[in-house]
């Protein structure tokens, strides 16, 4: 490796017999900016996470070309990916009965997926069971921060006040004002890069160097500008410049090719969470981390019916242990931490810790995706080579749905993420027909031609999609796992239908080739969007948290990750669940310091 | 991450942000890439044979007829070597001697079959022994339904020609001559045109 890079510093060692200010439970993009915002105030925090300590930079090897590696990427035999035709016919859990030696999520398909293979988690070990969804999860420090896909949007008013818009479901207990000024401390931290819009719908962030558009990419958006509909560069969580508060990141060299292996990037120019929130937090000295820790339970005070700590086994040995802490935060994802509480179960909390409304588990939402178009630009074919992949992104197409109109089938809206032009591999090599000089020709000449997009869309909150837990199977270390009782409904179908569409008549509007409109709805699970299973509100029957993802019923848990949300809106979430959660940590400091959790 | 690691990393702390300093050494990295798939190639710039070890799955009479099978398919031209200099069937060869189940062997082992008896139907003579004409009209005749295969030779050309693709544009020959890829290599700015254009 030939940049420069800093290696962890070293956290305190783990005191059982000590009352931490908190206890964290989960290390990735909600559980870091918990322990980086809490350290930075002075409190003692616990940080928990059930997965290793890896050497990312190790398992990603983000420049390694595919004929350096004896499989060209792929993984070893007797490890197996989970295939969209499996995820669909079968029930789970999927690798129940399997003849591999270890099953991943689909995203291990991806090609090329040897990098990943340590990073996702075995299906063997993690089985879930109900209705089909593809529910793809990282245990390790950073948990999915380590390879997720970048894009960082905000969250507007049309989102956080939908329900006042077209009367269904609720309102956030928040307006944009209110997480505005948190967005910008997310972006000065972190590091985003992007084009200001000016949209009301997908407000602006402070904005690193932008991420270049494709001959092609210009022409779809000259297009789109004819129909009112905006293209942006894509909104990357990555730094474009130089973080000078951060020693532990670089900024993109444009190395590109950021998706031909789950994502990752071993120099940390894209976020993660352990070098732009973890490693800062270990400085302060105020941070202690322990890995190989799954937290089975929220133990309770069986005076006071107060969360007085978690109990955790130790992957390892499979003992189990507890930590005490003045408050307990979790930040698990939004099925582990909904798991979590349904799990901790005492007289004072008999459907699970917080879980007075009966709402924990359900309302669970996320992003539809499948439909979408690819094409041709015809004048691109034949043209001497570009570099069209040196890039953490492509480009983004902003939700146009229900905006200013009603459109009369759905409510809600969906984006595109796209790309074009050339990448590492092919892809038309496995499609474009015929063999022989004339086709090696066609596939040189069109190897920058494609254009691509897909679609992202809001899944309705409903009450009646939700998790549970189920009676009888348990994960490896014995604890009982999650039921899905998950579908998409009509909204979203109709939702799906029209995203077909619509790409189809934005490429044609920009005078791009059509080749394929794919109409095809993904598993349910597919984004990796899970959301909403414990929502916040005002209002104590039907909501789970307040405004500062405080549980009602006990003052002292804080429920900081995506579960929190009370609709899926069409973003991506990452970006407001760090900017939610710096939101909630500033109010808890504040609050334990007052003496009043 | 090892101690001995983070100690040299620490060492390189003035190169950190020498910029200029880290492209050229990443570009000279990354060219060494391309550089190194000219040996493959003879004066002439055509592929020579290069299997030199056994193969691990394939007899020898089924490597050479695989090897012929992937050349015809991505053949060298003047833009570069093709799939025999990529050692497309040594990349195959290696991937089936390790498969999970013996199911991907049988289809090929019966596939190649299938290759020289449809040869033999055609032109009286296996494969190898056919004339390169008729082997591409063997070739030809299995690829007549790629979109949609029916009979069992046509379900195996479809796997072949994916095998084949995949080995070639993974190999050096593949991404560097042949596609002339220019990422994977550390920028000073991304290429591109200006959003605001």
């Amino acid at each position: 490796m030939i940049l420069f890079k800093l290696s962890a510093p070293q956290a305190g060692e783990v005191d059982l017999g000590k009352v931490y200010d908190a206890v964290v439970v989960g290390s990735g993009a909600a559980g870091g900016m918990a322990a980086h915002t809490l350290t930075a105030r002075g409190m003692k925090v616990l940080l928990l996470e059930a997965g290793r300590k890896l050497d990312i930079d190790n398992e990603l090897k983000s420049t390694e070309w595919p004929y350096e590696h004896p499989r060209r990427g792929e993984m070893p035999p007797d490890r197996h990916a989970i295939s969209f035709n499996e995820y669909t016919i079968r029930q789970p859990p999927y690798a129940a009965n399997s003849p591999y030696k270890n099953v991943h999520s689909y995203v291990q398909a991806w090609g090329g997926s040897d990098y990943s293979k340590n990073i996702v988690v075995d299906e063997k070990d993690h089985p879930y069971t109900g209705t089909n969804y593809a529910w793809v999860r990282a245990r390790l420090l950073g948990g999915k921060t380590n390879i997720w896909g970048r894009l960082a949007l905000r969250l507007s008013d049309y989102d956080f006040k939908a329900k006042s818009r077209d009367g269904y479901g609720e309102d956030w207990p928040i307006s944009y004002k209110d997480i505005a000024p948190y967005y910008d401390k997310v972006d000065l931290l972190l590091g985003i890069s992007g084009v200001k819009e000016n949209l009301p719908y997908l407000p602006d962030s402070i904005f690193q160097r932008p991420i270049r558009l494709t001959d092609s990419e210009i022409k779809l958006r000259n297009g789109l500008a004819k129909m009112g509909r905006v293209l942006t560069p894509y909104r990357a969580g990555v730094a474009t410049e130089k973080l000078a508060h951060n020693k532990y990141r670089n900024r993109c060299y444009g190395r590109g090719a950021c998706n031909r292996r789950a994502g990752g990037c071993d120099i940390h120019a894209a976020f993660d969470s352990p070098t732009g929130l973890i490693y800062p937090a270990m400085e302060t000295g105020n941070l202690t981390l322990r890995t190989n820790a799954t937290v089975s339970e929220v133990l309770v005070d069986s005076n006071t019916g107060r969360a007085r700590g978690v109990a955790f086994i130790d992957t390892e040995t499979g003992r189990t242990y507890e930590a005490k802490a003045k408050v307990v935060i979790l930040a698990a994802s939004t099925l582990e931490s909904a798991r979590l509480m349904l799990l901790s179960k005492s007289r004072q909390h008999p459907n699970g810790i917080g879980n007075s409304s009966g709402h924990v588990g359900h309302n669970f939402c996320e992003h539809i995706m499948g439909p979408g178009v690819t094409g041709l630009v015809k004048d691109r074919v034949g043209k001497p080579r570009t570099l069209d992949d040196g890039r953490p992104g492509s480009f983004y197409v902003p939700r146009f749905r229900n905006l200013a109109e009603r459109h009369p089938d759905f409510i809600r809206g969906y984006g595109f993420e796209g790309g074009s032009g050339t990448t590492m591999f092919p892809g038309e090599a496995i499609s474009m027909p015929g063999f022989g000089k004339g086709y090696k020709k066609t596939v040189r000449d069109y190897a920058g031609a494609f254009i691509e997009m897909g679609a992202f869309g809001e899944v309705l909150a409903r009450y009646e999609n939700y998790v549970d837990i189920d009676p009888e199977v348990k994960d490896r270390w014995g604890i009982p796992v999650l039921r899905f009782h998950y579908k998409f409904g009509d909204n979203e179908k109709k939702m799906a239908t029209d995203m077909a569409e619509s790409a189809k008549e934005m490429f044609e509007a920009a005078g791009i080739e059509i080749l394929d409109v794919n109409r095809r709805v993904l598993t349910e699970g597919w984004s990796i969007h899970e959301l909403g299973t414990a929502r916040m509100g005002s209002d104590l029957k039907t909501s789970v948290l307040n405004q500062f993802q405080q549980s009602h019923d006990v003052k002292n848990l804080f429920v900081v990750d995506g579960s929190s949300h009370v609709n899926a809106a069409c973003q991506n979430p990452t970006w407001t669940i760090m900017a939610l959660c710096w939101r909630s940590c500033d109010y808890l400091a504040d609050q334990l310091k007052k003496g009043d959790l | 991450m090892a101690d001995e690691k983070s100690a040299n990393d620490q060492t390189n702390a003035s190169a950190r942000d020498d910029e200029t300093d880290v492209s050229r050494r990443e570009m000279l990295k990354a060219t060494a890439g391309a550089l190194l798939a000219v040996p493959l190639l003879n004066a002439d710039g055509m592929a020579t044979a290069l299997q030199t070890k056994a193969p691990l799955f394939f007899t020898p009479a089924e490597f050479a007829l695989v090897d012929e099978l992937t050349e015809i398919i991505i053949p060298a031209d003047e833009h570069s070597p093709g799939a025999r200099a990529a050692r497309a069937a040594e990349y195959i060869d290696y991937r089936l001697s390790e498969s999970f189940t013996d199911e991907p062997k049988k289809r090929w082992r019966e596939g190649l079959k299938l290759v020289d008896e449809i040869s033999q139907q055609m032109h009286g003579k296996t494969f190898m022994q056919a004339a390169p004409e008729e082997r591409i009209a063997v070739v030809s005749r299995i690829a007549g339904n790629e979109e949609n295969p029916q009979k069992p030779e046509e379900k195996f050309f479809v796997e072949l020609k994916r095998r084949t693709a995949h080995a070639y544009y993974t190999s050096k020959i593949g991404i560097h001559t042949e596609l002339e890829y220019k990422g994977n290599t550390y920028l000073k700015e991304f290429v591109g045109e200006d959003a605001k254009k």
